[in-house]
């Protein structure tokens, strides 16, 4: 990923909200890879990852005038976007077909203690922290953030009571906060 | 509500991740934008996710960048510069230059016309196979006629033929014939084509006259009018010693005598 040109985050909103073609392509450039790694952690087939990632992109550019940066940063807005057509897919008839005929292990947490492919990630950041995080930590994280689950599905996934998971919630971003930072 | 509750709260952390209810979001945006602690903080938890996201960075294939372009700007993938790509992957959401729309909406009149021509070729190459045929038809039927003039050639031009002209008689004075008898080998052939035509069960007998009787030399073909006028083999008298060919008029099938008209005669 060759850098030529860097750009603030507040730049790089502003050129996207005059539709800046450029900027764009840059967006795509810095962003795509983080994007298509959140994708691959819910669905483990390439093709469809990158149509998901494909119909992403083009959200993103279509309904850029929708993003408030005073809600948040952009990345998480993006994210937003990305794993919503992703939970979309999983939840569609013809994704849960396939997924019968391929059925192995549907616990979501199986299938991240399997690491579907984690070797394959670019060991960008804040890897090897995350490694040293408790797994119930880690897990109720990814449940969330990877997974896009509810915090009532987060409570009955992890058998803790739905008044704990906030708390939870804070403790593991706190822990892993301290872990990067080392 | 205090920041360091809001804080402490677990809600920005559940904003962040995109775990927080509808209400929570709303709460947490109504904080933001009143206390610029709790932005600063919100801001610190998502650059951590931000980050935590990269650490599972994945690439996707390098030509999904080209289609995603290809979409977003279908007019201007010549104006954003972009990675070489592979052939296989661009075609996926090929862009369709006005060139092209051109070269489609030319091929079609091409199409179109090349329709039209081959109509028009198609009845003029039925047209000319069927002269074709009448033609090989026609050529056929002269190279019968040929073959039958060759024949009858071969039976005139034979150097051992002895010509017997056969004269009218009484019943036909008009009438006459030609009887090509062939010394080498006895054989008998005769040229009808001056014999008057006849009517209908009748038929020509050819007669040799040995030792003063009538001997059969079979009967003339006149059934096809093309025969009629071809020369044609009769019966061989061998050794025998021929005086006169006579043709007499018979029923049809012939006699052995002779019972009707004498039309010609010749003596060798």
């Amino acid at each position: 990923m060759g850098e030529i040109k860097t750009y603030s985050e507040d730049e790089l909103i502003l050129r996207l909200q005059n539709q800046d073609q450029a900027a764009f392509s840059y967006l795509y450039d810095h962003y795509s890879a983080a994007l298509n790694g959140i994708i691959h952690r819910m669905i483990d087939d390439t093709q469809l990852a990158e149509d998901i990632l494909q119909e992403a992109f083009v959200k993103i550019w279509n309904n850029f005038k929708q993003y408030d940066p005073s809600k948040g940063r952009l990345f998480t807005w993006m994210v937003n976007i990305t794993r919503n057509l992703t939970i979309d897919t999983i939840r569609s008839k013809a994704y849960k077909k396939q997924q019968k005929i391929s059925q192995d292990d549907n616990s979501v947490i199986g299938q991240k203690d399997s690491a579907s492919g984690a070797e394959r990630f670019d060991s960008l950041g804040l890897r090897k922290q995350v490694e040293a995080l408790k797994p119930d930590q880690r897990i109720i994280i990814d449940l969330a953030y990877f997974n896009g689950y509810t915090q009532e599905e987060i409570s009955k996934e992890m058998g803790i009571p739905l008044g704990t998971v906030k708390t939870r919630m804070r403790a593991a971003i706190m822990e892993l906060r301290k872990l990067a930072k080392n | 509500m205090e920041i360091s509750a809001i804080i402490s709260s677990g809600l920005l952390e559940l904003y962040a991740t995109g775990a927080a209810t509808e209400s929570e979001v709303a709460t947490v945006e109504q904080w933001i934008a009143d206390y610029p602690e709790v932005r600063a903080e919100l801001d610190s938890i998502e650059k951590l996710m931000e980050s935590y996201a990269f650490a599972y960075a994945m690439a996707p294939t390098p030509g999904l960048k080209t289609n995603i372009l290809d979409t977003v700007f279908p007019q201007a993938s010549q104006v954003v510069p972009v990675q070489t790509l592979s052939f296989s992957q661009e075609k996926r959401y090929a862009h369709i230059s006005p060139v092209w729309k051109y070269l489609a909406a030319a091929s079609i009149l091409l199409l179109m016309g090349s329709v039209v021509l081959n109509f028009t070729w198609y009845n003029r190459l039925q047209k000319t196979e069927f002269a074709y045929t009448s033609s090989k038809t026609e050529l056929a039927s002269m190279h019968n006629r040929m073959e039958g003039m060759d024949e009858d050639m071969q039976v005139v031009k034979n150097k051992y033929s002895m010509p017997v002209a056969l004269q009218g008689l009484a019943a036909a004075p008009e009438a006459a014939a030609k009887v090509f008898w062939m010394k080498n080998s006895g054989e008998v052939y005769i040229d009808p084509s001056n014999l008057p035509a006849i009517p209908a069960g009748m038929q020509y007998q050819l007669w040799g006259i040995v030792d003063g009787k009538p001997v059969d030399a079979g009967l003339i073909i006149t059934t096809t009018a093309d025969k009629k006028y071809r020369i044609q083999k009769m019966k061989s008298f061998g050794k025998s010693k021929v005086e006169a060919f006579a043709v007499t008029l018979e029923t049809a099938g012939g006699n052995p005598t002779p019972k009707g008209d004498m039309y010609v005669m010749g003596k060798m």
